[in-house]
């Protein structure tokens, strides 16, 4: 069986997406940045879930090393908010920049390396490793995917980046991106089970 | 399973997650630690910018005044002026490193001026001119440099 489906959660737009009262984000980020830590503290409030569920999952679902991810982020947007240009929503900002620093390691190590693959190289819909799973079980087994195609499969299937984007970020063709979702996917059927 | 279930199961995991504890005091801690760091580094930045703004100046000073006194000997028409006596008005900087500086430039001042009275060549008003600009800036260079 699946896990029930929030109704906010399922009609969630893309990364993009920002929380509500972007109207106070964008006053308390102004007073944040003068150097208002009553402002922060507000930001800290509302976004703190959507960051640290964000560097959560990135982070294999470990929870302490995603408690430092969120740290290190909320920390990182107080030294950078003097720079922020408001052309974005808050939000928006603040999740991209949780998100890079959660990849930063990765990006760093270039951690189990896929070459770039061509589209028509992949596997055809026959071979498709979908398969069905509890919450749970899907997420114990996300956890034990490599970082990099971990990283891929979040961003992609769960956060709803595109793979330009993804390729962007991680510093990695669209192709090599493609065959890292696949291949996630394919271990993650694995592990789960799903082997047929 | 097709791909737009698959996708659709994926999406639902895509939730908030509160963290296990409020970080908000460690962060707040950290952003005290930023705070001070940030004005520790840049209270290190002002004191080191201080030598080099002092070594610019006395450097800038010595070449002048070498340079000045060059052009001044080579003008042969001109008599040897006798050693300048400092004007009343001249800068005395109360930083010793300057105070060389200043006296060479003040004295290149006093013997272009009398260069002038003898002859009065627009290539020694130039360079009065500098001179005295350079001083001026001495004087800059030396209120910045505290």
């Amino acid at each position: 069986m699946i896990a029930a489906c929030p109704a906010t959660d399922c009609s969630m737009p893309p990364a993009s997406a920002a929380p509500a009262a972007t109207d106070d984000d964008a006053d308390d980020a102004r007073a944040a940045a003068s150097g208002d830590r009553r402002a922060f503290q507000r930001l800290y409030r509302r976004h703190a879930e959507r960051i640290h569920g964000a560097v959560y999952r990135l982070a294999g679902y470990d929870h302490a090393r995603a408690e430092d991810l969120t740290q290190e982020a909320f920390v990182r947007a107080w030294q950078k908010l003097p720079g922020f240009r408001h052309e974005s929503a808050f939000g928006t900002w603040l999740y991209r920049l949780a998100v890079n620093m959660a990849l930063m390691e990765i990006r760093a190590r270039r951690a189990d390396p896929v070459g770039f693959v061509d589209e028509q190289q992949l596997p055809d819909r026959g071979e498709t490793p979908f398969c069905a799973a509890e919450r749970e079980e899907l997420e114990q087994a996300i956890g034990t995917l490599p970082p990099r195609a971990r990283a891929v499969l979040v961003l992609h299937d769960i956060e709803g980046w595109r793979h330009e984007e993804i390729g962007a970020e991680l510093d990695m063709a669209v192709g090599t991106s493609k065959a890292q979702l696949h291949r996630a996917r394919q271990l993650l059927r694995r592990a789960l089970g799903a082997g047929s | 399973m097709n791909e737009f279930e698959w996708r659709q199961q994926m999406r639902r995991l895509r939730e908030p997650v509160a963290p296990r504890r409020d970080l908000w005091n460690v962060i707040e801690a950290a952003l005290e630690d930023c705070g001070e760091k940030a004005a520790r580094a840049q209270i290190r930045q002002r004191a080191s910018t201080r030598p080099w703004l002092l070594a610019a100046a006395v450097t800038g000073a010595f070449l002048l005044a070498g340079n000045l006194g060059l052009q001044v000997h080579r003008d042969a028409s001109i008599a040897p002026a006798s050693a300048p006596a400092l004007a009343d008005t001249a800068w005395r900087p109360s930083d010793p490193r300057l105070s060389g500086a200043a006296i060479e430039l003040d004295a290149a001042r006093i013997e272009l001026q009398q260069a002038m009275h003898q002859s009065n060549s627009p290539s020694l008003q130039r360079l009065l001119a500098r001179t005295e600009r350079q001083q001026a800036q001495l004087r800059h260079f030396a209120q910045e440099a505290g």
